[in-house]
């Protein structure tokens, strides 16, 4: 795969499309994902844009046995930084999912000279007591049963790890119920999760949505459940001039479940003043 | 994307793993491209170097659908080409339903440029005389849809002329069956349907897989039905010293319904 050198590691990505409007979309993917998880988006966003896909730091194409302690937000962060600054043509638009969105959105706080536009899917994380009057300091309650899966994965049993961690995101069954190819996908990444166990990444205050001065869309899936929900909502509201768009009939993977509908608010949003 | 100019064309690749063995060059099939394999991806590049190509006019291209130049003997060509620029030696080649056809091929023209090849459920008609052997098994040709799919896409019912495809090959509902992910990527390749109507590929015939030197392997879903179940059990009764594996409970795209029983066939047939 083509690769920069970033902080001392080769980061994977892939980079599709010419791009003659405008700076190029890099996305970051979220957690047990890599660089293929846009493969669904590919298409319709590379119809007008150049689009760069990365893999972080110990994501597939890497085969990560789970040992060091250099999986974390903080290094994310600095890596996509580093990336950026390596292409040729900034300001870039730039994505995130899940976690993916939580690097994006650090990477806005600290870095608003590299962006030009900032796209949230559903970002991970928390909401500190400035955000969210019930936040009780300590551990999230998603950071337990991360620790519960890793350890599965760590003996040797990935499909049990994975199987525990989904379903207790998405419900009893949600493992089972996976098509092969993403199963395989998150397979390809299951040691990240040792990875995620010892990450500990600080919640979101109202300082550092309000610091956030990139125009920026938040995309969710209407029908998300838990937490996810709550913190765009939440972030939206206080990261001034943002808009929301929520997706029928989708879930945290929403742009898997409607890359159609995805691709066009994201072009459109792309596209405005 | 990496891109190697082959025949004029840029073709574009994903290059992942390392290997000190020769290269797997993976080639997709109709309506695929690089983004096929993505469910294979992981578990054969803990050990191989593993190449998937777009072939000409598949998808990073958004293709129009004007020209003549998709062609099986146009693809066929690139492949030899694009294995030529890389430069490594023999490399093992892994073909899917039209690649898998491709891969006959090549492996027909240029057999010093293969170690192994592996053919899921390649494409293609059958000579007279293997078609007699392949009647008793129901042989059906998929070709009759293509010009009905054809007519949909010229009319802008781009889901209509996937439906008719896919629905062609693993069964009525196949195609409001599939997720939402592999849809769209059908999608992005739906114009090379229109190049693919009037090619008039040669059949397979028996004195070409007799003649295949390379080591074989064949492999088929266990659930496939038509002709796309036939043709490789026709072919590895031909080929010297063929090897076969079927992947129970899997259609014709086997590798995304069992990615992990698949690469196990492979990567055995690959270690052997």
């Amino acid at each position: 795969m083509q690769t920069f050198r970033v902080n001392g590691y080769d980061m994977a990505y892939i980079e599709v499309g010419e791009g003659n409007s405008g700076p190029p979309l890099v996305c970051v993917h979220g957690s047990l994902c890599d660089f293929r998880i846009w493969s669904a988006v590919l298409g319709p966003l590379t119809r007008k844009h150049r689009l760069i896909a990365v893999s972080l730091r110990h994501f597939f194409p890497d085969h990560w046995d789970g040992v060091g302690d250099s999986y974390s937000i903080a290094q994310h962060v600095d890596d996509v930084i580093a990336f950026v600054e390596q292409l040729d043509d900034k300001p870039v638009d730039l994505m995130g999912h899940s976690r993916g969105g939580h690097i994006c959105f650090r990477v806005a706080q600290r870095r608003p000279d590299l962006l030009r536009k900032l796209i949230l899917a559903e970002p991970g994380g928390e909401l500190d007591a400035t955000l969210d009057p019930a936040f009780k300091p300590g551990p999230s309650p998603l950071a337990a049963r991360i620790a519960a899966s890793a350890e599965v994965i760590a003996r040797g049993d990935i499909d049990g790890g994975l199987q525990l961690f989904m379903d207790a995101l998405e419900g009893p069954g949600a493992w089972k119920r996976l098509p092969a190819t993403p199963k395989q996908l998150l397979r390809d990444n299951a040691t990240t999760l040792i990875g995620q166990m010892k990450d500990q990444r600080p919640p979101f205050s109202k300082a550092d949505a309000e610091a956030i001065k990139t125009p920026t869309l938040f995309i969710g899936g209407a029908n998300t459940k838990g937490a996810l929900p709550q913190v765009l909502h939440t972030l939206a509201a206080n990261v001034k001039g943002s808009r929301t768009e929520m997706i029928p009939g989708t879930t945290h993977p929403m742009f898997e479940q409607a890359p159609q509908r995805y691709c066009e608010i994201v072009l459109a949003f792309l596209a405005g003043a | 994307m990496q891109t190697l100019t082959v025949n004029g064309y840029d073709m574009a690749y994903l290059d992942v793993g390392q290997s000190k063995g020769p290269p797997l060059v993976c080639v997709h099939g109709t309506l695929g491209d690089f983004r096929t394999w993505n469910a294979v991806l992981g578990p054969l590049t803990r050990k191989h170097r593993v190449i998937t190509l777009s072939l000409r006019r598949f998808f990073p291209e958004h293709w129009d659908g004007v020209g003549n130049d998709y062609l099986m003997a146009q693809h066929v060509a690139d492949v030899i080409g694009f294995i030529e620029k890389l430069n490594t030696g023999p490399v093992d080649l892994i073909g899917h339903s039209r690649g898998g056809h491709i891969g006959f091929r090549v492996a027909q023209a240029r057999p010093e440029l293969l170690r192994k090849l592996v053919l899921a459920e390649p494409g293609g008609d059958l000579d007279p005389a293997l078609k007699q052997e392949a009647a008793t098994a129901g042989f059906v040709p998929i070709g009759a849809r293509m010009p009905m799919a054809m007519e949909k896409i010229r009319s802008g019912d781009i889901d209509g002329a996937l439906a008719l495809f896919v629905d062609g090959i693993d069964g009525d509902g196949a195609w409001a069956r599939l997720p939402a992910v592999p849809k769209q990527q059908l999608r992005d390749n739906v114009f090379t349907l229109i190049g693919q109507v009037g090619e008039n590929r040669k059949p397979f015939a028996k004195s070409e897989a007799e003649q295949i030197r390379t080591p074989t392997l064949l492999i088929g879903g266990g659930d496939t039905r038509g002709a796309l179940s036939v043709i490789w059990r026709v072919l590895a009764e031909h080929i010297p010293n063929a090897k076969t594996a079927v992947i129970p409970g899997t259609r014709h795209w086997m590798f995304e319904h069992a990615p992990q029983e698949f690469c196990e066939a492979v990567l055995d047939f690959l270690a052997a």
